[in-house]
């Protein structure tokens, strides 16, 4: 059968009485039931479940729906599509997220700024200049014939 | 005798012969396909395939088919053109090889499994694609082959999709890919705009070709090929059976990028960015990769780390400009990698399932042909000189220390070939030698034909395979010759740096002389913390944004701010700011009259 009118959401609990209602409506204890503020957002009496994902539920409990971990009747998470396992993970890592931050960044610039220095300093076999003949091709690039051409040595002793 | 017609028919009817299994059961109800059957096919398509190679390496005769072409608008159509030059007639034997003793194995691996034709026209399925994109000459044939590669991965990653973490793996490989697709898009759609043409023998070699679009095939290559920034899906692939790790992610689907890369390689001739881009980016992946694998403990981890190495190694040699090395190196890297994930999955079969090398040991007396198997693939990777590795890596290595490039990226792939040598070493030694960490009553054998002739199969590939393709096929560029001994050695005294030092370490280990966790360790261990880093923060902000926007934003906006609600605080703002004015004294609007008739006077005048 369809849910009746008092088993759907309304509109935000302004006194005690509304929020004891609303609160039993969701099956959550008064003292839990927390909705989200009024700013015209239109969330109205849905309660605001913490932001925790699937992950940090007990893998080993003997759930209702073993494979979203919940039990009849929980009160579900407003984006609970987005908390399934299939999805974002906000189970607290072993590192702490700010040791993790700054290693993975010193070590992504230290890989940038060594490429860089590889980029001004690259690595080649020995070369040497051109050597040409002829006193460094002297006639060719159109010295004067009747000039002494300047020596031109390749070589150091 | 002509050669070109047999070369087509040839190759169309292996083609054909790899369909026959998917499309019989559909036209009658008593053709149905057993795991034999499809086995048996790949057989059939492989030794059929073999005939145009043979052609190809005596005759060189190569041969570009063209037909039926789809006329898309009035100057711009694609038809359904299918090249076969070396890169495929040689790609075709081996892939076909690789999948035949892979598709053996997998008839003992998944014997117990209830939907094993399923899971065995999955693979077929996939490897037709595999081999649509290796033959295609057409962009859009190969993007077909692409996507098709990239949905068979998907279906076969989360094989068992009871399984939570097999389904994440699985949807990860998809959305990295998927980013990588964009790239493979831009990259077509400025072919398209520019050459008018999606065919690879009209791609334009200028003289100076724009870094748009190999911006975008690189990072086509990046997404499918698993290079650093979008390499997290291939370590998770690992959720899927360890046939489909040996077919997909071992030898053929990730070098889908890299063969894009090589197929592509008249647009980056010219352009020395996108080439250096390609060196820089193959060798932190080569190295991040390798760093990845020094401390994993599950097996199949540390063989698909040494994969996404390789590929790096790869994605440097296409940086190097030497196409044709790249795919020498993917052939050799096929043989040696599946053999490697077979080995895997015997013993891990033999073992009732258990993935962790750290409860293995002493497998060399258990299973000595799997083990010795593995001694042979883990050499022929480290590079021993005349195994099928040495041929290409060698020559990768001695080209790069004869070439001009970045001093960093030949570091950083130096150091990973140690580093692979390290990895390898622990491997072996922790699997084969010391104690059996086993329990006690662990009933193993490898009686089976169905294990031992793959393995051995791909055993004598990974020996003569090197030898064979370098042997019969002469080299594109002229490999550097002369050079003086130090650099000749580099790759020899690198690896046995590597070995030393793992040797080293495991005695170590075994002792108990160093401390167990330090930064450094932790860092390789959580694989450099990239993937708790970018998963979290792009699922938790895209979805939660995604949701707000589309739920609240948009109420908010239209039916609110837009409508009603938007009305009504315009008239209380206007109504608040007027009703000062309001104020019911006579001289305030006598002065408000005046006001206005001396407004109106000058403004007339």
């Amino acid at each position: 059968s369809e849910m009746s009118k008092d088993m759907m959401p309304g509109p935000y609990p302004r006194t005690p009485e509304e929020r004891a209602a609303a609160a039993k409506k969701y099956n959550m204890r008064v003292e839990d039931y927390q909705p989200y503020p009024d700013d015209g957002l239109g969330y109205g009496d849905y309660p605001m479940l913490p932001n925790k994902s699937q992950y940090e539920r007990d893998p080993w409990y003997q759930w209702d729906q073993p494979d979203m971990r919940h039990n009849w009747g929980e009160p579900m998470h407003w984006d609970f599509d987005m908390y399934i396992r299939n999805r974002a993970d906000t189970s607290p890592t072993v590192v702490p997220w700010h040791i993790m931050s700054k290693h993975f960044l010193i070590f992504l610039s230290s890989m940038l700024i060594l490429f860089g220095l590889g980029e001004i300093y690259p690595s080649y076999r020995p070369v040497g200049p051109k050597q040409y003949p002829f006193n460094d091709l002297y006639l060719e690039k159109g010295g004067d014939p009747n000039k002494e051409p300047p020596a031109v040595i390749h070589y150091e002793i | 005798m002509d050669l070109a017609l047999i070369l087509n028919l040839s190759m169309l009817l292996t083609l054909a012969t790899l369909s026959t299994p998917i499309i019989f059961p559909l036209l009658s109800d008593n053709l149905k396909n057993t795991p034999t059957t499809i086995v048996n096919t790949v057989k059939t398509s492989f030794l059929i395939s073999l005939v145009p190679m043979m052609i190809h390496i005596h005759l060189g005769t190569e041969s570009l088919i063209s037909s039926w072409e789809w006329k898309f608008i009035t100057n711009f159509k694609i038809p359904i053109s299918l090249k076969m030059d070396f890169y495929s007639l040689t790609f075709f034997p081996i892939a076909l090889f690789v999948s035949w003793s892979i598709l053996q194995f997998a008839t003992w691996y998944m014997a117990s499994d209830p939907h094993i034709t399923k899971f065995f026209t999955f693979l077929l399925l996939f490897l037709i694609a595999m081999l649509i994109l290796i033959v295609a000459n057409n962009l859009f044939i190969l993007f077909i082959g692409w996507e098709g590669v990239g949905i068979m991965s998907f279906l076969l990653i989360s094989w068992w999709h009871g399984r939570a973490e097999a389904n994440t793996a699985a949807l990860q490989a998809v959305l990295y890919n998927r980013i990588g697709d964009v790239g493979l898009i831009l990259c077509m759609a400025w072919l398209a705009y520019t050459t008018n043409s999606w065919e690879i023998h009209q791609l334009p070699s200028p003289t100076q070709s724009p870094t748009l679009p190999l911006l975008g095939l690189i990072l086509a290559a990046t997404g499918k090929s698993a290079q650093f920034g979008l390499h997290p899906w291939l370590p998770a692939a690992m959720e899927g059976p360890t046939p489909v790790s040996a077919l997909l992610h071992s030898s053929t689907m990730v070098v889908a990028g890299i063969f894009l890369l090589i197929r592509t390689h008249p647009l980056f001739n010219n352009n020395q960015t996108a080439l250096t881009l390609c060196l820089c980016l193959g060798a932190l992946s080569t190295m991040f990769a390798a760093t990845c694998a020094l401390t994993q403990n599950d097996i199949k981890k540390i063989i698909a780390f040494s994969t996404s190495s390789q590929l790096g190694l790869m994605m440097v040699t296409i940086g190097l400009n030497l196409p044709q090395l790249a795919f020498l190196h993917i052939s050799t890297h096929a043989f040696f990698k599946a053999m490697l994930f077979l080995c895997s999955g015997s013993i891990i079969h033999n073992l009732n399932g258990e993935q962790d090398i750290r409860k293995m040991g002493g497998l060399q007396k258990m299973l000595p042909t799997t083990t010795s198997c593995l001694t042979i693939g883990n050499l022929a990777l480290m590079g021993t000189p005349f195994l099928a590795g040495f041929y290409s890596k060698d020559q990768i290595i001695e080209s790069l220390n004869t070439s001009y490039l970045n001093t960093w990226a030949l570091t950083l792939t130096l150091l990973a070939t140690s580093f692979t040598a390290v990895y390898t070493i622990r491997m072996t030694v922790l699997v084969q030698t010391g104690f059996p960490r086993i329990p006690p009553l662990t009933p193993m054998n490898e009686n089976n034909p169905a294990v031992i002739s793959p393995i051995t199969r791909l055993a004598l590939g990974s020996i003569t395979a090197g030898f064979l393709i370098t042997s019969y096929i002469p080299p594109a560029k002229t490999p550097p010759m002369t050079m003086p001994l130090s650099i000749k050695i580099t790759a020899l005294v690198v690896t046995a740096l590597g070995i030393v030092i793992a040797l080293d370490i495991a005695k170590m280990a075994q002792a108990f002389t160093t401390p167990k966790q330090n930064q450094l360790r932790t860092f390789s261990l959580s694989l450099g913390y990239f993937n708790p880093l970018t998963h979290r923060l792009a699922a938790t902000n895209l979805l939660s944004w995604g949701q707000n926007t589309a739920s609240h934003l948009v109420d908010l906006s239209w039916y609110k701010l837009l409508g009603p609600e938007g009305l009504a605080n315009l008239q209380l703002m206007a109504a608040k700011n007027s009703t000062t004015l309001h104020s019911g004294l006579i001289k305030a609007y006598l002065g408000s009259f005046a006001l206005s008739i001396i407004i109106i006077l000058l403004s007339l005048h």
